[in-house]
């Protein structure tokens, strides 16, 4: 049976046997919601209080992801009770030693797993694009991390977490739009919608400085009837991730965090080659125009001798590979790290107890 | 919570430049950030950052520390930049505070309550400072167990051997500790030589002679880009106003630490204007885009270490040492000063294991100039071995990787000064606990 590989985000959780030219094979949105026969869950769309177990990247519900874990593994891969298989959790960087471990306890207690290899997402990322050494940024719901990776080890001391993500931009658009249009009523999962739909990240600052004068008014009609015009909306909601001044907090913005962030890895030579790959992935990234844009700004404030340049994935990956990146590359890794028995067995986990991914998997 | 008999106790290292702190056990610390911090007034609950007209001062003013490298390199209004350690000791309780709260909440992801702590201590460390820091330890993060150990203990623990004369060349000063074991590694109080050169006071150097030169350091946030053209670009300087001048410093010094440790070197023998003057320069490249050529300055700014009255010949630092009023030595010469205080029956095991550790010692040529220079001063019979390790990271987190393996050594765990021995003793019990 394959290994199969796992990825636990905020929004979106990403599961599937590990064949890495294909998209994840499960992909839920990771919200559950209280039923009171059993321990239900379900899309956003039933009734009842609906909670996200993992909130900024982190597992925060830990009965609720158990059981949204089982539903993937028995209901959604198929395996049967007694027959599990091997596991390779993607994890999100700083991660905390206990929520690791709490989370391998899980997986070799409660659910009885063969084997398990932990991975930070941002090393996944690069391998699907094919390298090991790079800086990941990895635009997701609930936090962008930036990551630089040498040779395959993440550097810890360089790691930018980003607070503004996915969900911070949402309720930025939902706060826009309530003021341009008071009457429309909107819920969050339809200004998700909007967002992914029409949000567009300006060519540079004075293109965004000039759309407060004049832009071009989109007319959208929502499932219900209503029909809303969005403006201007789309592009601040864009602009908010490189100046975060506009969603009223105090940082710097996408391209100096990234900066800062590869000026703090020693030694200084490395510095180039980080930069010169960059891999943007995640779902946030998909913006219309954040690529460019990033770029553009990248090169005004590196070193003028540097060329930073972001990453295409090949040519032999699929489409959206970027989108869930840190999946693929996890299937990738998957088909080495297994066969080759570097991941824990469930008799080492036995034998040492929890803290054995510490000393396993980094 | 999770079985395993690991202690998982977090070692902190907190120096004059920068503080480092992560779990014991591993081999380089987790999270690495300067030892400062931004501090910035607010009038009360209104975080508005402008300027308030006098009138309004009745509020009151609210400060608030940001530390971290994320915080502290985004430039805000009236923030000034508090260093945390003076002369290598600490100088404000509340700085220190706030680093311990970024490094726990932000870095490392943890709750203090779960883990003993290994705190790294000057050798110099006076009573009160150490049961000021036991005290905080214990009533504000309510730590299980904690146990301070010397810096030079931890060197020498780092490289395995139980006696060793440590140089410990840091930012904020250079300091000698002469490490002789029994059995557990003690520092020779009286043989502890310092000297307040160290890795700052050389940036500051090297600055005011970049400076003298006309060249001009802006930092990052004092300029901005713009493309003219298709691959031109043209270079804007912006003046944010309210920036303090504390901050404008700190991010100058950032840049010129930078020239620093890429390109300045320990010559090989001691350095004179005549003989350096057709060295042939090296180019750097500054953040906004100013190539600079640094020649003869990279070997006289190191060999400040080995001679200090070069200080005087720099434009600006000429009072230097007379505002101080004692006199320097260089760093051999600070080395047998040191084991001359020591007894005469250590002194050949000492000359043998000479360690260097701190940031400052990862410079270039560092270990093969200090051995030679030794050489030449020490008594013709004794036998002068530097050690350093090969790794320029190893030597800048050569006490923390020191703590980091005290801490996971099993014959080590019955010695932590435990919380409930605090509540039954007091802060003074340190001096018993931790020698």
């Amino acid at each position: 049976m394959e290994p199969a590989v796992l990825d636990s985000g905020s929004m979106y959780l990403k599961a599937g046997f590990a064949s890495p030219d294909q998209d994840p094979s499960i992909i839920l949105p990771t919200a559950m919601s209280r039923v009171e026969e059993e321990g239900g869950n379900g899309n956003s769309g039933v009734i009842g209080d609906i909670t996200h177990p993992i909130k900024r990247g982190m597992i925060k519900d830990w009965d609720a992801m158990e059981d949204l874990w089982r539903y993937v593994f028995y209901t959604g891969l198929g395996w049967e009770p007694g027959n599990e298989g091997q596991l390779l959790v993607a994890e999100p960087l700083l991660t905390s030693k206990v929520s690791r471990e709490r989370m391998v306890q899980t997986m070799f207690e409660t659910f009885n797993v063969n084997g398990l290899y932990a991975v930070e997402q941002a090393v996944l990322s690069l391998y699907a694009v094919g390298r090991i050494t790079g800086v990941a940024i990895d635009a997701g719901h609930g936090k962008i991390d930036i990551a630089p990776v040498w040779e395959g080890a993440v550097q810890h001391n360089a790691v930018k977490r980003f607070e503004i993500a996915g969900q911070d931009l949402t309720d930025l658009l939902a706060k826009e739009l309530a003021q341009s249009q008071p009457d429309a009523k909107l819920d969050l999962a339809v200004v998700e919608m909007l967002k992914e739909k029409y949000a567009t990240v300006s060519k540079d600052s004075s293109g965004y400085a000039a759309t407060a004068e004049d832009c071009p008014s989109i007319e959208h009609t929502l499932p219900d009837g209503q029909v809303i015009s969005i403006g201007r909306e789309v592009y601040t909601v864009g602009e908010a991730l490189l100046r975060p001044s506009i969603l009223g907090v105090e940082e710097d913005g996408l391209a100096e965090q990234l900066l800062r962030s590869v000026s703090m890895c020693s030694p200084s030579e490395n510095q180039r080659q980080l930069i010169e790959n960059i891999v943007l992935c995640g779902g946030t990234s998909m913006m219309a125009g954040l690529d460019a844009r990033l770029h553009k700004e990248a090169i005004l404030l590196a070193n003028p001798s540097v060329r930073p340049s972001l990453i295409k994935p090949p040519e032999y990956m699929p489409e959206n590979t970027l989108i869930n990146s840190a999946w693929m590359g996890g299937a990738i890794l998957a088909k080495v790290v297994f066969p080759q028995n570097q991941h824990i067995t469930k008799a080492e986990y036995d034998e040492t107890g929890p803290p054995i991914v510490h000393r396993k998997c980094f | 919570m999770h079985g395993g008999d690991e202690v998982s106790a977090i070692v902190f290292d907190l120096g004059s430049h920068s503080c480092r702190s992560g779990y014991a056990g591993e081999d380089q610390p987790k999270s690495v950030f300067p030892s400062a911090v931004g501090s910035a007034e607010s009038l009360g609950a209104n975080t508005d950052k402008e300027a308030k007209k006098p009138g309004q001062a009745e509020v009151a003013k609210v400060r608030k520390l940001y530390a971290g490298v994320q915080a502290l390199g985004y430039r805000r209004d009236h923030m000034e930049v508090l260093p945390a350690m003076k002369g290598g000791l600490v100088a404000d309780w509340d700085v220190v505070e706030s680093l311990w709260d970024h490094a726990f909440r932000d870095r490392l992801l943890i709750d203090p309550k779960e883990h003993p702590m290994l705190i790294a201590e000057p050798s110099f460390n006076t009573q009160q400072h150490r049961e000021k820091m036991v005290e905080l330890m214990f009533e504000r993060y309510d730590v299980p167990a904690l146990f301070l150990a010397k810096n030079a203990v931890l060197t020498s623990f780092a490289s395995g051997r139980a006696t060793s004369l440590v140089v410990d060349c840091g930012g904020g000063s250079v300091i000698l500790g002469s490490v002789a074991a029994v059995h557990d590694g003690y520092v020779l109080q009286k043989a502890v030589v310092r000297s307040p050169i160290g890795g700052e006071v050389l940036t500051d150097c090297l600055q005011r002679t970049l400076e003298a030169k006309g060249i001009i350091i802006r930092p990052r946030f004092s300029f901005k880009r713009k493309e003219i053209r298709l691959g031109e670009y043209e270079l804007i300087p912006l003046d944010p106003p309210n920036t303090t001048d504390s901050y404008y410093a700190y991010a100058q010094r950032a840049i010129v630490a930078d020239i620093k440790e890429s390109i300045c070197r320990v010559p090989d023998s001691a350095f004179d204007d005549s003989s350096y003057a057709n060295i042939p320069t090296t180019p750097y490249e500054l953040p906004d885009g100013q190539i600079i050529e640094v020649g003869a300055d990279r070997f006289k700014i190191s060999d400040i270490l080995f001679n200090p009255t070069i200080i005087q010949t720099i434009p600006g630092m000429e009072n230097f040492s007379t505002e101080a009023g004692t006199t320097f030595y260089g760093l051999p010469q600070m080395v047998i000063e040191s084991i001359n205080k020591c007894d005469v029956d250590l002194r050949r095991e000492l000359f043998n294991s000479v360690m260097l550790a701190g940031g400052t010692a990862a410079m270039h040529q560092m270990k093969e100039r200090l051995e030679k220079d030794l050489m030449e001063e020490a008594p013709p019979a004794a036998r002068v071995k530097v050690l350093a390790s090969g790794n320029a990271l190893e030597r800048r987190f050569s006490v923390w990787i020191g703590g980091s393996i005290l801490a996971s050594m099993g014959s080590f765990q019955q010695m932590w000064f435990s919380k409930a021995e605090y509540e039954e003793h007091g802060p003074t019990y340190v001096q018993r606990k931790c020698p």
